[in-house]
């Protein structure tokens, strides 16, 4: 292998921690219920055998169960396995608390998702007593004022990246730092799609250019792993892979969206479209809590043979109410072509600006509109989301449960 | 197996300004009355504007999902389960 162009490792202290909460759903079900400590249990979007899990146990990753697996493959690996559907309200206040206490150790806390948060030490007090003191400290402080059944993994490092990955080399509970002293062992031990945002894909991308191992892509130039990117991502991982910091950005909001799997498949428009005005209101009072309208609305489906068929339509006018959106949404849901049974329903809303910019129409009075709708947000804000629904979302009690994404805590706080 | 149900219940609920702490000790539900032996977790949730608090909680071999609303300060037994697969 060539190796031509050359940066050293970044010899910064590691500043950076990375707390990940150890099979986060299933380990506050734990805690909340000590009768299911030390069991195999699994979250689940649904406890159904068709059930996606979302989350198992440690005692149940180590009986086989992963998570993305059906109840039913879950529940042949592990017949007395526990499933359990999804509490988010539990999830968030736990998120919440780690939040609270991470805060005292640093100003710098970033959540990243419901169950992994980034602090940045540089210049704190914290940092001057040492990083591992700091970590066991919090590890102790998470058992005696969040719950004693909780335990997290913690990773030090340079930049992000490092973090994250000293934070994977030990679970359940682990607390490990990579630096420029063991860079060289801890990526000798790891596989390429071991490294977060490598998956299969771009393993293949690597392995074309000669690249087969870690420490191949530690060693290698950056006109190597250019080639083997074709774009700027070659760059970030040249810088990454050495511990300069590129991950540290905040992106901002590009688009609102919910999706929903069925489960019983339905075929026609007519009645998929109670469940289309659920998913539009939600996306629309979350877009409209933040302050956006939007200008283009997208609409994906994914059928029972896993056909897919998805269309996004621009609009000459920005629109904000759940009215005009599931308007456009139902229009596109008649144009697709195929009539098979949906078996999940994505709904998002793009190209966003500022509500506040309201531009009047020639033919529709916006400011009354505007007025309504925000008379609706406040009710149902007050008395909790759909008091005041469309007609049509009538009977969609039971469908489109609150759902934490994965990677998104936006609005969570 | 776990059993979702929605039935007032009486509950006493200790505060102990010393501890800065509130936990549940003993709860009254269907005739029978339950001491509470372990609390896994509490945490709180709004339902439009209105404040619910929720306990996990144990007493021997049975396991409690107790609400309060802060509105009318009534508490609901939402769920029992015993541990053990459905």
């Amino acid at each position: 292998m060539d190796y031509q162009i050359r940066l050293d490792f970044n010899s910064k202290p590691s500043t950076v921690m990375h707390i990940d909460l150890n099979s986060c759903f299933a380990s506050i079900e734990q805690q909340a219920n000590p009768l299911l400590r030390n069991k195999p249990i699994a979250v689940a979007a649904y406890d159904t055998p068709n059930g996606c899990i979302l989350a198992p146990s440690v005692q149940a990753k180590k009986l086989g169960v992963k998570t993305g697996m059906r109840v039913k493959e879950g529940k042949f690996l592990c017949p007395e396995l526990i499933v359990l559907k999804p509490d988010t309200e539990k999830y968030r206040n736990i998120h919440r608390k780690f939040k609270s206490l991470l805060s005292f150790y640093s100003p710098e806390v970033t959540p990243k998702s419901i169950d992994e948060f980034v602090l940045d030490f540089s210049g704190t007090p914290a940092f001057r007593r040492g990083l591992f003191d700091v970590s066991r400290e919090i590890k102790n402080r998470i058992k005696a004022e969040i719950g004693d059944y909780l335990t997290v993994s913690i990773g030090l490092g340079p930049n992000r990246f490092l973090a994250k990955t000293a934070s994977n080399l030990h679970k359940p509970d682990g607390l490990d730092e990579i630096n420029k002293e063991n860079i060289d062992a801890v990526y000798g031990g790891l596989t390429l799609t071991d490294l977060t945002g490598i998956d299969r894909q771009n393993a293949i991308r690597l392995n074309s250019v000669g690249i087969y191992t870690v420490t191949d892509f530690y060693h290698a130039d950056l006109r190597t792993i250019k080639a083997a990117f074709q774009s700027i991502c070659g760059y970030y991982w040249f810088l990454r892979l050495r511990g300069w910091e590129i991950d540290d950005v905040e992106w901002g909001t590009k688009s609102f969206g919910h999706s929903y799997s069925l489960p019983k498949f339905l075929t026609k428009a007519e009645d998929l479209a109670p469940i289309l005005a659920k998913l539009v209101e939600k996306v629309g009072f979350r877009m409209r809590k933040e302050g956006f309208q939007a200008r283009g609305v997208h609409l994906a489906l994914l059928f029972e043979d896993h056909e897919y068929f998805h269309q996004g339509l621009s609009l000459d006018q920005p629109i904000f109410s759940s009215q005009d959106i599931y308007r456009v949404a139902y229009r596109i849901l008649r144009h697709s072509p195929y009539r098979l049974p949906v078996r999940n329903l994505a709904i998002s809303c793009f190209d966003l600006s500022d509500r506040t910019n309201l531009q009047l129409g020639l033919f529709d009075d916006r400011q009354k509109k505007d007025n309504l709708v925000k008379a609706i947000d406040e009710i149902n804000d007050r008395w909790g989301n759909f008091v005041i629904t469309p007609a049509i979302m009538a009977g969609t009690e039971e469908h489109v449960h609150d759902r934490i994404s994965f990677g998104n805590v936006r609005g969570l706080i | 197996m776990i059993q979702k149900i929605s039935a007032p219940i009486s509950v006493q609920l200790v505060y102990d300004h010393r501890r800065h702490s509130v936990a549940p000790r003993r709860l009254l539900w269907d005739g029978r009355e339950y001491p509470v032996t372990q609390v896994g977790l509490h945490h709180t949730f709004r339902e439009g504007r209105t404040l619910f608090h929720i306990y996990s909680l144990t007493s021997d071999s049975l396991f409690f999902r107790i609400r309060l609303d802060t509105d009318t300060l009534f508490w609901t037994l939402e769920e029992i389960a015993d541990g053990l697969s459905n």
